[in-house]
């Protein structure tokens, strides 16, 4: 391990202490997610004012732009994590890695499909060609992708470092893609309706965008730790920390009985 | 076989060195050396890890735990290349190549021992009149015979051989014998496995144990 | 210790691949019939209309020359894994990196080479005009070892897995899509008469970039698949 690396980090990334600390954090992240969340809906479906030209519909851009956000972010997270697995060998930061897959699969999946929605009013169908819905859907599949590649390991450590290449490969790609999907919008003339314009939003509109991005965030904290928590219990099953964990558990009933 | 001259330079040493697989431990902690002109004997029962053992020397894997030395510097992969050769279960043949063609790849990309040619090894390993047979049609020991002209054509130091008995008769046999003993006489070092030591080597050779 | 010089280790390399291909023909000429077959179907599915096929010929003839190659990138390592001279190569005092580019200049030859022999008479199949045959082979020309060389690392990423097809094709395809944007964007332009030149400009950099920088990755990701 560098030198660099500060000492807490060095101490956090050990499986027993992240446990410990992921298990006092994640109520807290859970909690304020949800807080949060309701104050966004509540600011964003009924405080906000309906929009001049697209009335009530537009209000689906409180899911779906948060979302979208965290697609990216979640992939971002992703590929530092992925990074960090392979440079360092950390096996927390392979579990951060995968973990973070399926939930920044979902969080993409949801902008899909609110997107979606959303077009049907405005577009007049489900699905349109357009740059951005295209460069979700290729950010799905390389999510997807990284998934199935872990998943098709029989060791788990090795799938993971893998997933993990392919990861930071997908991170390299993402503004290929994103370059690419424009030059061949413009080049076939699709849709170019612009929903949102950059300067259109109001505060009103704004405040509860920001609060549920911030809601998101905390979701995926709370999520992600859940999952690291179950998955370095499964990886670690052998070790001394994990049977102290288990004898605890099962020690507990033992003592309501007696009581 | 065993020529311990005390002063054959030290080759490989590895200290307390472990390898595990998700997280269950495979092998270890092993502690042994291995000097120039040694050949060793790694025993163990199935599933002790002898070919992950083989596999990690050679580079195909990377060290858990522990430390392991070449001629007293610490293991890197890079210095490591072309000083080993490794033969595992896998013989590394190309079934649709005959045995002088796989020979002449590996000969490209590993180099060749000073006076060997290609077409002399193939006849002093036993395979004359095989050479331009499509490796698909040799049959086990052949295949076995093919691979080990590897050892006779290509220059190395350390010999891994996970199994190079398996599937040889008995002038077979004596010949891993005497391509072993030859490589130590010329200062070389080789780590065999084998799972019946019946006609292991000549005379007593060096053990290293795995614990199981 | 001496080693054995770069360039006798790459052809030895490219040699030894060359004749397995040519050992085994009959594979070389799967994925050219496979081309065939799906582009032979376009019409029967869409009507033998000349404007309408006219229209979907470049990019018609691209995606079924992409899903030809992918078919035969999977066998790409895969022998090589099983009979462990993956192994004997991995371990030889020669830039892995440089070999696996041999391996994959190797792999070019033998499935993308051909089917871009026949591509213009895929295209001519669906009444491409054939001032736009050039374009299409030029297209060809650059995306091909691109997709070559990509799919290379991906390959060799699940080389320590049973063997999936369509998790290679998941794996592939948002790698792909420029690609395929770019070489069938050419295709379109000129047949619009429109300048073709930046498209094939754009694939050539990615090809160059690709050249330099995939085999180095293929390697790394065979290491981590096969865990060295």
């Amino acid at each position: 391990m560098s030198n660099w690396i500060p000492l807490w980090v060095h101490k956090l990334s050990s499986p027993p202490n992240f446990y410990r600390f992921a298990g006092v954090v994640r109520p807290w992240a859970l909690g304020l997610a949800l807080l949060l969340g309701a104050v966004a809906l509540y600011g964003g479906l009924v405080l906000a004012p309906a929009d001049y030209q697209q009335g009530d519909a537009y209000r689906i851009i409180f899911i779906h732009v948060p979302c979208a956000w965290m697609g990216l972010f979640v992939y971002g997270v992703m590929a530092i994590a992925s990074f960090i697995s392979l440079v360092w060998r950390i096996k927390l930061a392979e579990v951060v890695a995968m973990e973070s897959a399926p939930i920044g699969a979902a969080f993409t999946f949801i902008t899909l499909v609110t997107g979606s929605l959303w077009g049907k009013p405005m577009w007049g169908t489900w699905w349109t060609w357009d740059a951005r819905l295209t460069s979700e859907l290729v950010l799905l599949f390389l999510y997807l992708g990284v998934i199935g590649l872990y998943h098709s390991f029989e060791d788990r450590r090795q799938g993971a470092r893998a997933a993990a290449f392919l990861a930071i490969i997908g991170i390299i790609n993402v503004p290929i893609v994103h370059f690419s999907v424009n030059w061949w919008n413009t080049l076939h003339q699709g849709s170019t309706v612009r929903i949102l314009g950059p300067s259109r939003i109001s505060g009103d509109m704004l405040w509860p965008l920001l609060t549920m991005m911030f809601a998101t965030k905390f979701y995926y904290l709370a999520s992600l730790f859940g999952r690291v928590r179950t998955d370095l219990l499964a990886m670690e099953s052998g070790k001394d920390w994990v049977r102290q964990i288990a004898q605890g558990r099962a020690a507990v009933p033992e003592q309501e009985a007696r009581r | 076989m065993t020529a311990l001259s005390a002063d054959a330079p030290l080759l490989l040493e590895a200290r307390a060195l472990s390898f595990y697989r998700q997280d269950e431990p495979v092998f270890g902690p092993l502690d042994f050396r291995l000097h120039a002109g040694e050949v060793a004997l790694v025993e163990g029962d199935n599933g002790s890890g002898k070919t992950t053992l083989l596999r990690i020397l050679a580079g195909l894997l990377h060290i858990d735990e522990g430390s392991l030395d070449w001629r007293g510097q610490p293991w890197r992969r890079e210095e490591h290349l072309g000083d080993t050769l490794f033969l595992g279960h896998h013989l590394g043949l190309k079934a649709d190549l005959s045995a002088r063609e796989n020979l002449t790849v590996a000969a490209g990309l590993y180099g060749t021992r000073p006076g060997h040619t290609v077409d002399g090894v193939l006849t002093d390993i036993g395979l004359a009149g095989y050479e331009d047979e499509p490796a698909r049609r040799l049959s086990a020991g052949q295949k076995k015979r093919a691979a080990l002209a590897r050892l006779l054509l290509l220059p190395a130091t350390l010999w891994l051989l996970d199994e190079p008995y398996a599937n040889l008769d008995r002038s077979g046999i004596e010949l891993v014998n005497r391509l072993l003993a030859e490589h130590a006489a010329e200062g070389g070092a080789a780590l065999v496995t084998s799972h019946g030591a019946v006609s292991f080597l000549n005379g007593e050779p060096k053990r290293v144990r795995m614990h199981a | 210790m001496s080693h054995p010089p770069l360039a006798a280790a790459c052809a030895a390399m490219l040699r030894r691949d060359l004749t397995l291909a040519w050992r085994r023909r009959g594979d070389i000429v799967m994925p050219v019939l496979y081309a065939l077959i799906v582009i032979t179907l376009f019409p029967f599915a869409l009507g033998p209309e000349e404007a309408l096929l006219q229209r979907i010929a470049g990019g018609a003839v691209l995606v079924t020359m992409l899903l030809a190659m992918l078919l035969a990138l999977d066998a790409m390592f895969r022998s090589d894994i099983e009979d462990g001279s993956l192994e004997q190569l991995m371990l030889s005092p020669q830039p892995l990196a440089l070999m696996l580019g041999m391996k994959i200049l190797a792999h070019w030859i033998t499935t993308a080479l051909p089917l871009i022999v026949i591509a213009p008479l895929l295209a001519g199949m669906l009444h491409l005009p054939t001032p736009v045959m050039p374009v299409l082979v030029y297209a060809l020309l650059l995306a091909t070892p691109l997709l070559s060389l990509l799919g290379a690392v991906l390959v060799a990423l699940t080389a320590g897995t049973r063997r999936s097809g369509m998790l290679l094709a998941l794996m592939l395809l948002p790698l792909c899509v420029p690609v395929v944007i770019f070489a069938a964007g050419a295709v379109a332009a000129a047949q619009q008469g429109l300048p073709w030149l930046a498209p094939i400009a754009w694939l050539g950099a990615a090809l160059v970039m690709a050249l330099v920088l995939a085999p180095l990755a293929c390697a790394a990701a065979l290491r981590i698949a096969l865990d060295a």
